[in-house]
């Protein structure tokens, strides 16, 4: 069964990009646009991993990885920040998040950071 | 002694004798003189008088004591002495004497007239007393206080000089100044404060500050801060408030407060500052904002451009289509010149609002310039980077800055080299600072733009024809290295290379700011 992995971002063309990228690497992809959704999506299909933009109308998503990260079920899920926002590291720090990339990003980099995070998740279950 | 008895009116006394003996011997300067004979001669004289005036007595016996007085003869004194020998009356006077050398002495004269049975003054007895060190003492005194008294009178006019220039300069100052006294009441107020905040002067002094307008400075955090200042001389800068006022709505307001330093009465009062930063706040915060949006708005369609671009080279690598390598790699570098671009003029931007941010943690120094050497030979396999020197050491510095100055400066010697492609990265340490030397031998830099290719926005003449570029690279990489407390340089010669040069400490705090 491939590896579930879900995106939200309310740019279109951005997350168009990255679910083929995700989706010609292997990955099973959720994408999700509208950020009021995330939170139920996520809960519905429980992916592996989470990769979310921060600015987003509707709801930030560094409010979304806090709501989710404050159950304990979701606790071991990478969620990642992939954000254009100069603070955004930041950001992602103190929300709860697991990493921070910074937009433009680099195909290999991401793919790296992602699979590096999905092999420390599939570790910490043994 | 002889000579002054065989003179004398035969008294018919004894102790005659014993008397002229004791003046004599006495202290004081004596002298005799016969009314009776014109002009006052003296008869007599002790040796107390001929040491006080330096003359014998054959150079006084005879004479008229005004031979004391040289030439200056116009003493207010002498008339009272004058007055009084005419009368037969006892007087003392202060006279001005000139002893035998020359030098002055001052002389308590004391004269009583000696009168015969028949009540008729026969002679004058004159007692002379060598007052000089008092009355210079006196005079001294006298001549102090008098300076001291123009000193009192010349600082009492600076004063009232400062302090109308003073009043001047706090009037016309552009921020609200108030003094409070310990128990925050307001003692004297500036005419912008006046009419900045819109309260009367006389309404407000003596006022309890926090009891002005409603108590609309009554704000907890700054009542405490003000209540500090004098128990412990706390002063504090910079506090910022923001708050509404009634009568000019919702201001920002920046305040400065510090017990006066001044000794005494002053000293237990409080100088408040205050200025308006409503504006500025606004422009800052609308700057920052535009800063934000332009860098997001500038990065998310760049985004979706790398991601499919990257994407595309991808599957065409794996599907072996070389039709379109070429093409490839032209845009990626085109993409690549794009974000770096974006990325110094945000720097720039933020860096002229000060809002750029720094994250200062200890680190591999070898990494660094691996991580960025790997970049550029990625970017330009064409280029040959050596490296030399001693790397292994641990710096405290923003890695992410300082990697975007290596390959900055790696790019540029990439870019300005197009014919000899050898580049060489040399690093060493030197007494708690590391350096690191990039070295080309392209297009050189002619010496007159040496210090001037580090400023925003500059490009050499000759440069900017053949080379494409704003000039925002090298001024955002020495503020970053300014930022880390080191220094960035260039050494060059056209058409034989440069070195560009940085060194930076290897921890932040060891040299201080």
């Amino acid at each position: 069964m491939a590896i579930k992995i879900m995106i939200c971002d309310d740019e279109i063309d951005i997350l168009d990009v990255t679910q083929m990228i995700l989706e010609d690497a292997g990955f099973e992809v959720i994408a999700v646009s509208d950020s009021l959704n995330a939170e139920q999506i996520f809960l519905n299909e429980m992916p592996d991993l989470l990769l979310i933009d921060l600015w987003m109308p509707g709801i930030s998503g560094d409010r979304i990885i806090s709501s989710l990260k404050s159950n304990v079920a979701h606790t071991n899920i990478p969620m990642i920040v992939l954000s254009a926002s100069d603070t955004g590291k930041q950001t992602a720090m103190s929300c709860g998040a697991e990493d921070f990339i910074p937009k433009p990003y680099d195909i290999d980099n991401l793919l790296d950071i992602l699979n590096s995070h999905l092999i420390e998740k599939s570790n910490s279950k043994y | 002694m002889e000579d002054f008895l065989v003179n004398l009116p035969d008294f018919g006394n004894a102790d005659l004798r014993l008397f002229a003996a004791a003046l004599h011997a006495s202290s004081n300067g004596v002298v005799i003189t016969d009314h009776n004979q014109p002009d006052e001669p003296i008869i007599y004289c002790n040796n107390a008088f001929e040491n006080l005036t330096g003359y014998t007595k054959k150079e006084i016996i005879g004479h008229n004591c005004r031979f004391l007085q040289g030439e200056d003869r116009n003493q207010k004194s002498r008339n009272l002495l004058r007055a009084a020998i005419k009368d037969g009356e006892h007087c003392t006077v202060l006279l001005r004497n000139y002893k035998k050398d020359g030098k002055m002495l001052w002389n308590e004269l004391m004269i009583s007239p000696i009168k015969n049975p028949q009540g008729i003054v026969t002679h004058f007895i004159g007692i002379q007393n060598d007052v000089t060190k008092r009355v210079n003492a006196e005079n001294e005194l006298v001549e102090e206080r008098e300076l001291l008294d123009e000193q009192v009178r010349e600082r009492t006019h600076n004063l009232e000089e400062s302090e109308s220039y003073l009043s001047a300069i706090v009037e016309t100052i552009r921020e609200s100044l108030i003094v409070l006294d310990s128990e925050l009441k307001i003692l004297s107020a500036n005419e912008n404060f006046c009419s900045f905040f819109r309260e009367r002067y006389q309404d407000i002094i003596g006022e309890n500050l926090f009891k002005i307008g409603n108590g609309q400075w009554d704000i907890p955090e700054l009542r405490q801060l003000l209540l500090n200042i004098l128990p412990h001389n706390n002063p504090f800068e910079g506090f910022e408030m923001e708050n509404e006022f009634a009568s000019i709505g919702r201001k920002m307001l920046i305040l400065n407060a510090r017990q006066m330093t001044l000794k005494g009465k002053y000293q237990d009062r409080i100088l408040l500052a205050i200025e308006d930063i409503t504006e500025r706040k606004a422009i800052e915060y609308r700057k920052e904002d535009f800063i934000n949006i332009a860098s997001h708005e500038m990065k998310t369609p760049l985004t979706s451009i790398k991601g499919n671009f990257q994407l595309l080279e991808k599957i065409a690598k794996r599907n072996n289509d070389t039709t379109y390598l070429k093409g490839f790699a032209t845009a990626g570098k085109s993409i690549g010149r794009l974000e770096r671009l974006i990325h110094d003029l945000l720097d720039v931007a933020r860096m002229q609002s000060g809002k750029i941010q720094f994250n200062f943690e200890p680190f591999s120094f070898r990494k660094l310039i691996e991580d960025a050497v790997n970049v550029l030979e990625q970017s330009s396999p064409e280029h040959k980077i050596s490296m030399t020197g001693i790397a292994d050491i641990t710096v405290e510095g923003d890695f992410g800055r300082l990697e975007q100055v290596m390959i900055n400066l790696l790019s540029n010697a990439v870019k300005y080299s197009p014919v000899e492609k050898g580049i060489n990265v040399h690093l060493s340490m030197l007494s708690g600072y590391c350096k690191v030397s990039v070295t080309d031998s392209g297009v050189g830099i002619h010496k007159r733009d040496h210090k001037r290719i580090f400023e925003r926005f500059y490009r050499a003449d000759e440069i900017s024809e053949r080379f494409p570029g704003v000039g925002v690279g090298l001024y955002v990489c020495s503020q970053i290295i300014k930022e880390h407390k080191g220094t960035l340089w260039v050494e060059s010669e056209e058409d034989k290379g440069s070195v560009f040069s940085f060194t930076i400490p290897l921890k932040q705090n060891q040299y201080g700011n």
